[in-house]
C-alpha cells in the first residue's frame, strides 16, 4: 500500500483461479501475455502486479469485457523457472483493485487501476452475521478437512481480519473460482459474509450428504466383509484346531455327487434337506458322522441303476449248462423264467427257493444263473439271523445305526436288478428282537416289494427287479406263508454217475489247480473216482468228494514237491494206502435172509439208504417191542401194519391166536441212527408177514410205501434218492406205490434200466412180489 | 486452482525479519536481518514495551536490461512487532544500520 498513487499496473489474466488480498497464491504462466506480464513486474523495485480473473478460460488474450472488473494487487515472491519455458510466480495479494481501462494488450497488459477496499461496516447484525458463518464454516472445514485442525476463530484479530479470515476461509473450502469472484467483488464486509453464508450452506448439505452416502456404501461393504472375514477366521481357528475346512469341501463334494447322481425326485429332495442340515453343522457334533453316512448311502444306492439284462436263451442255457452237470429241471425252469421276461419285461422277477441237501450246488446254481443273465450276484446268508433289523435296518436315531443287508447288498451289486440269493433261509431265528421271517414276507411279497421301506433310509425302495433266490436243506421249519411266496424247486441228491461227472468235469480240474499238480502229471481213472465216490464218502452233495480228491492229489503233490517227476495214475486199489481203509461199507444186499427181514429204503439228508428191517418171534411174549431210535410216526406205522395182518391173519394162513399169545419185537439197525417217517410201513409189513409165515423176503427185493390199516399203499417222497440207495446196494427189485411211478422221470435211463420196478395198489400186491411163497400159501388156503 | 501453502498464509501479508534480542549491561540490544534494505526505508518505534520494525525492500538491484530468471527474495512491504521484557518508557533507543544488519539498541540506564 505503499504506493497507492502507481495507477498503472502489468497484469496477470488469470484462469479458473481468484486471488484474494492477504493471501499467497502460487501461478504457472505458460502464455507470452503473462511472462511478458511477470517480466514487466520483476523489472521494477516493487515487483507490484494485477491479478484479474478472466470470465472464460479459453480466451488466450482478453479484453478489457472479457476481464472481471473487481480483481487484486500482488506482490511478485518468488519466481521460478519451469523445464517447458514457462515460469512458476507466487503471489501474494495486497489490495483489492477495481479494473480500469487497459492501457496496451501487447506484449503484455496494463492497466489502470484504482484501490477498491472493502467496506468493514459493523453492528448487531452483521456480528451475528459473522458469528455465524465462522460457525459454519468450522462446520465445513471439519467435514472437509477432518484431517487438518484449523481454528478459523483464531485467524481474525484486528479489524483488518475480519476480511482476511473470510477469505482465508473461502481459499480453504477450495470454493468455486465464480463463487470465489462473487465473494471477491462483494464491495462491504456484510455482502461477504451473506455469500459465504449461502456458499457455506451448500457445502455443508453438499458435505453431508456425501458422508451420508460413503457411510451407507462403506455400511454395506463392511457387512459383506464381516461375514468374509468371520468365514475366514472360523477356517482359521478350524485349521489351528486341526479341524482343517474339511466340512465345507465335503459339503461341496457331496453336493456335486448329488448333482451328479441319478435319484427318483423325492429321494433328491429328502436327500437336499439332509445335505442342508449336514452343511449347518458344526463338524464336531457327533451328528455329522451319522447323515454322512445317510448321505453317502442315499448316493450310492443303484435307485435308477439297473444292469441290462441279457435275455437271450440260448446263451443262458449254454452257461447253465458249462456250470452244472444234470439238474435238468432246474434249468428247465429258469429258462422259461427268462422267456417270460423275454416275452413280457415289466413281469415280475420270479422268486426262487432251491431246497436240497448240503453240497448240491444251490449257491452255485444261484451264481449261474447271475452269470447266463449278465445279472449283479450278492449273496448272503439268513442263517442263525434273528433280528429282524438286520434285515430291515434299525431307525437312524441309534448309534451305530446301519441299513439292513438287503439294502447293503444292493449298495454292493450297484444296481437294482441283481441276483440276490439269500441262504438257508430255513435256518431263521426268530427270538423276542423280533420275527426276521415275518420281514421276509414283505421283502419277498412281489406285490409289496416295490415300496420296501428301510428303517435306516425311511424311504421306499424298489426290490421288484430283484431276482431273488433263497435256499433251504428243508422245507419243514420254512413258515408257511413265506413259503407260499416262493416257487420251491428241489435239487435232490447226485446220483453216482452224476457225481462221477461232476467230478470229472469241475471237481477235479479245480483240486488240480488248487494243490498246484498239473492235470498231466497225475490221472485219477474213473474207477479210482468211482471207489471214492462210494467207498469214501457217502452224501447227497459233492464237498466231501471234494475234499477227498483234494487229499488224494495232495498225497501225490508231496512226491513231485521232492522232485519226482514220473507221472502218477492213481489206481483203486491205491486208495486205502492213501486215504486208509474205506470208510463206508455199502448195506449191501443181504443173501439169504431169515423170515422176518425185510428190504426199506429210506430217505436221509444225505441221500437215500437201504434199511433192513428185522423182526423177531417172542415166544410167551406179547405186544409189539420196537427198538433202534424209531420216532413215532415210524412205530404206529409198524402197529398199522401189524394190525392189518392180524385182521386178515387167516388170508395169509396164519392163526390169529399167535398174535396174542407171542409177542413181536422189531429192531432197525444201525440201532444209533433216529429214524423216522411212514415210509417204511409196506416194509415192516412184509417183516411180519414173512416172520408169522416163516417165509423169508425175496433177498433182491427192496421195498418203501406208507400203509394204511386197510392196507392201501400211500405214495411217499424222495423216491430218487431211495432208487440210487438201492442200485448202490445192488438190489434190483423195487417196489413202490403206484403213484410214485411219475416220480421215476428223474431217474436217469440207465438206472431205470436197470432195475425192475413193481408198482402196487394194495399191500396184497406188495406181499405177492415179496414173498412168492407166502402168497402161494395164501392161495392155497 | 487450490491453494494450500499454510505457512505463507499463517506467516501474513509481508515478509517477516528475522531478530535476536541481547540482554546487555545497559539494557537491551535488538538486531534485525533486514539485508538489501535501504536504511531511510526503515521505520523504528517504541510503544510502550513493543518494538516495531516497519518498512519495504526494494530491488534497487534492478537495471535496463535486467530480466529476473527466478527469484526466491521477497521484496514487499515488511513488519515487525517485538514484546521487550521491559518497556521502553523513559529509554534512550538508538539505531545503526550495519553490513545489512538493523541493529536496535536501548538504554534503559540500569
Amino acid at each position: 500500500m505503499s504506493d497507492d498513487n502507481v495507477l498503472t499496473l502489468p497484469l496477470f489474466p488469470l484462469k479458473n483461479a481468484v486471488l484474494f488480498p492477504y493471501l499467497g497464491l502460487p501461478l504457472t504462466a505458460g502464455r507470452p501475455i503473462s511472462i511478458a506480464a511477470i517480466e514487466s513486474a520483476l523489472a521494477t523495485e516493487e515487483k507490484e502486479i494485477l491479478v484479474v480473473a478472466q470470465r472464460d478460460a479459453a480466451v488466450q488474450a482478453p479484453s478489457r469485457e472479457e476481464l472481471f472488473e473487481v480483481g487484486t494487487k500482488a506482490v511478485i515472491r518468488r519466481l521460478v523457472p519451469l523445464p517447458t519455458g514457462g515460469v512458476q510466480i507466487f503471489v501474494q495479494g495486497t489490495l483489492r483493485v477495481r479494473v480500469g481501462e487497459l492501457e496496451q494488450a501487447t506484449p503484455f497488459i496494463t492497466a489502470k487501476y484504482e484501490p477498491a477496499p472493502v467496506a468493514l461496516d459493523s453492528g448487531a447484525d452483521v456480528e451475528a452475521l459473522e458469528r455465524e458463518v465462522k460457525d459454519l464454516g468450522a462446520k465445513v472445514l471439519s467435514l472437509a478437512r477432518p484431517q487438518t485442525e484449523i481454528d478459523i476463530s483464531q485467524l481474525a484479530g484486528s479489524e483488518e481480519d475480519r476480511l482476511r479470515w473470510l477469505y482465508i476461509l473461502a481459499s480453504l473450502m477450495g470454493l468455486e473460482h465464480q463463487k470465489a469472484q462473487e465473494l471477491l467483488a462483494a464491495d462491504e464486509l456484510t455482502e461477504g459474509l451473506r455469500l459465504m453464508h449461502g456458499y457455506l450452506q451448500y457445502e455443508v448439505r453438499v458435505l453431508e450428504l456425501r458422508q451420508n452416502i460413503a457411510s451407507k456404501v462403506q455400511s454395506e461393504m463392511t457387512k459383506q466383509q464381516r461375514e468374509m472375514l468371520l468365514r475366514q477366521q472360523m477356517r482359521a481357528i478350524q485349521e489351528e484346531l486341526g479341524e482343517t475346512d474339511e466340512a465345507g469341501a465335503e459339503v461341496e463334494l457331496l453336493r456335486e455327487r448329488f448333482d451328479k447322481a441319478d435319484l427318483p425326485d423325492e429321494v433328491r429332495k429328502e436327500a437336499e434337506r439332509e445335505l442342508k442340515r449336514f452343511a449347518r453343522l458344526p463338524q464336531a457334533s457327533p451328528e455329522t458322522n451319522v447323515i454322512r453316512s445317510y448321505l453317502e448311502v442315499i448316493l450310492e444306492l443303484p435307485w435308477n441303476q439297473s444292469s441290462e439284462a441279457v435275455l437271450d436263451l440260448a446263451h443262458a442255457r449254454k452257461v447253465l449248462d458249462e456250470d452244472h452237470l444234470g439238474l435238468d429241471e432246474i434249468k428247465s425252469r429258469i429258462l422259461e423264467h427268462l422267456a417270460v421276461q423275454k416275452l413280457n419285461p415289466d413281469a415280475k422277477a420270479p422268486i426262487l427257493l432251491f431246497v436240497g441237501p448240503p453240497g448240491v450246488g444251490k449257491t452255485s446254481l444261484g451264481k449261474s444263473i447271475a452269470r447266463a443273465q449278465n445279472r449283479e450276484f450278492q449273496r448272503m446268508s439268513l442263517g442263525g439271523l434273528h433280528d429282524e433289523a438286520e434285515l430291515r435296518g434299525h431307525r437312524r436315531t441309534y448309534i451305530g445305526a446301519l441299513p439292513g443287508r438287503i439294502l447293503q447288498a444292493l449298495r454292493r451289486a450297484k444296481v437294482n436288478n441283481p441276483v440276490l440269493m439269500l441262504d438257508e433261509i430255513d435256518k431263521l431265528g426268530r427270538d423276542f428282537r423280533g420275527d426276521p421271517a415275518s420281514a421276509m414276507l414283505e421283502i419277498l411279497d412281489p406285490e409289496q416289494n416295490d415300496t420296501f421301506r428301510d428303517n435306516y433310509l425311511d424311504m421306499p425302495f424298489d426290490l421288484s427287479s430283484v431276482f431273488f433266490i433263497t435256499t433251504a436243506n428243508s422245507l419243514d421249519t420254512i413258515p408257511q406263508p413265506l413259503l407260499d411266496r416262493m416257487e420251491v424247486l428241489s435239487l435232490t441228491g447226485y446220483s453216482e454217475e452224476e457225481k462221477l461227472g461232476i467230478a470229472k468235469k469241475y471237481l477235479l480240474p479245480r483240486q488240480l489247480e488248487q494243490s498246484g499238480v498239473r492235470a498231466d502229471q497225475c490221472e485219477l481213472s474213473d474207477e479210482t473216482l468211482a471207489r471214492i465216490i462210494r467207498r469214501y464218502t457217502r452224501e447227497a452233495g459233492l464237498r466231501q468228494l471234494e475234499r477227498v480228491i483234494g487229499r488224494v492229489l495232495r498225497k501225490t503233490a508231496v512226491g513231485f514237491a521232492e522232485g519226482s517227476s514220473e507221472k502218477v495214475t492213481v489206481l483203486p486199489d491205491d486208495l486205502i494206502e492213501m486215504l486208509g481203509p474205506e470208510r463206508f461199507h455199502l448195506e449191501k444186499a443181504r443173501k439169504n435172509m431169515p423170515p422176518g427181514v425185510a428190504a426199506g429204503l429210506a430217505w436221509t439228508p444225505a441221500g437215500g439208504d437201504v434199511l433192513y428191517i428185522e423182526s423177531t418171534l417172542l415166544p410167551g411174549g406179547s405186544g409189539l417191542t420196537m427198538t433202534g431210535q424209531l420216532g413215532n410216526v415210524m412205530q404206529e406205522s409198524a402197529r398199522a401194519a401189524q394190525s392189518y395182518l392180524w385182521s386178515h391173519a387167516d388170508d395169509f394162513g396164519i392163526d390169529a391166536e399167535r398174535f396174542r399169545k407171542e409177542g413181536v419185537h422189531i429192531h432197525v439197525p444201525a440201532g444209533a441212527i433216529p429214524k423216522d417217517g411212514p415210509s417204511a410201513g409196506i416194509t415192516m409189513a412184509t417183516a411180519l408177514a414173512s416172520l408169522y409165515c416163516a417165509k423169508p423176503v425175496q433177498s433182491d427185493t427192496a421195498m418203501t410205501g406208507e400203509i394204511t390199516i386197510t392196507g392201501l399203499v400211500l405214495p411217499i417222497g424222495g423216491v430218487k434218492e431211495k432208487v440210487l440207495a438201492a442200485r448202490r446196494a445192488e438190489l434190483t427189485r423195487i417196489i413202490l406205490p403206484r403213484q410214485n411211478e411219475a416220480d421215476l422221470h428223474d431217474l436217469p435211463n440207465d438206472v431205470r434200466s436197470e432195475i425192475e420196478f413193481i408198482f402196487v395198489d394194495h399191500i396184497d400186491d406188495v406181499l405177492r412180489a415179496a414173498i412168492p411163497e407166502a402168497c402161494r400159501s395164501k392161495k392155497a388156503s | 486452482m487450490k491453494y494450500d501453502a499454510f505457512e505463507e498464509i499463517g506467516g501474513g501479508l509481508e515478509f517477516v525479519p528475522r531478530a535476536d534480542v541481547y540482554r546487555t549491561p545497559g539494557g537491551w540490544v535488538v538486531k534485525f536481518d533486514l539485508a538489501g534494505v535501504k536504511p531511510q526505508d526503515i521505520q523504528v518505534e517504541v510503544r510502550g514495551s513493543v518494538l516495531r520494525v516497519v518498512g519495504v525492500r526494494r530491488d534497487s538491484f534492478i537495471e535496463r536490461g535486467f530480466r529476473h530468471h527466478s527469484m526466491e527474495i521477497s521484496y514487499s512491504r515488511f513488519e515487525r512487532s517485538l514484546r521487550l521484557p521491559c518497556t521502553g518508557e523513559g529509554a534512550s533507543v538508538t539505531t545503526e544500520y550495519l553490513d545489512g544488519l538493523l541493529i536496535v539498541t536501548i538504554d534503559t540506564g540500569e
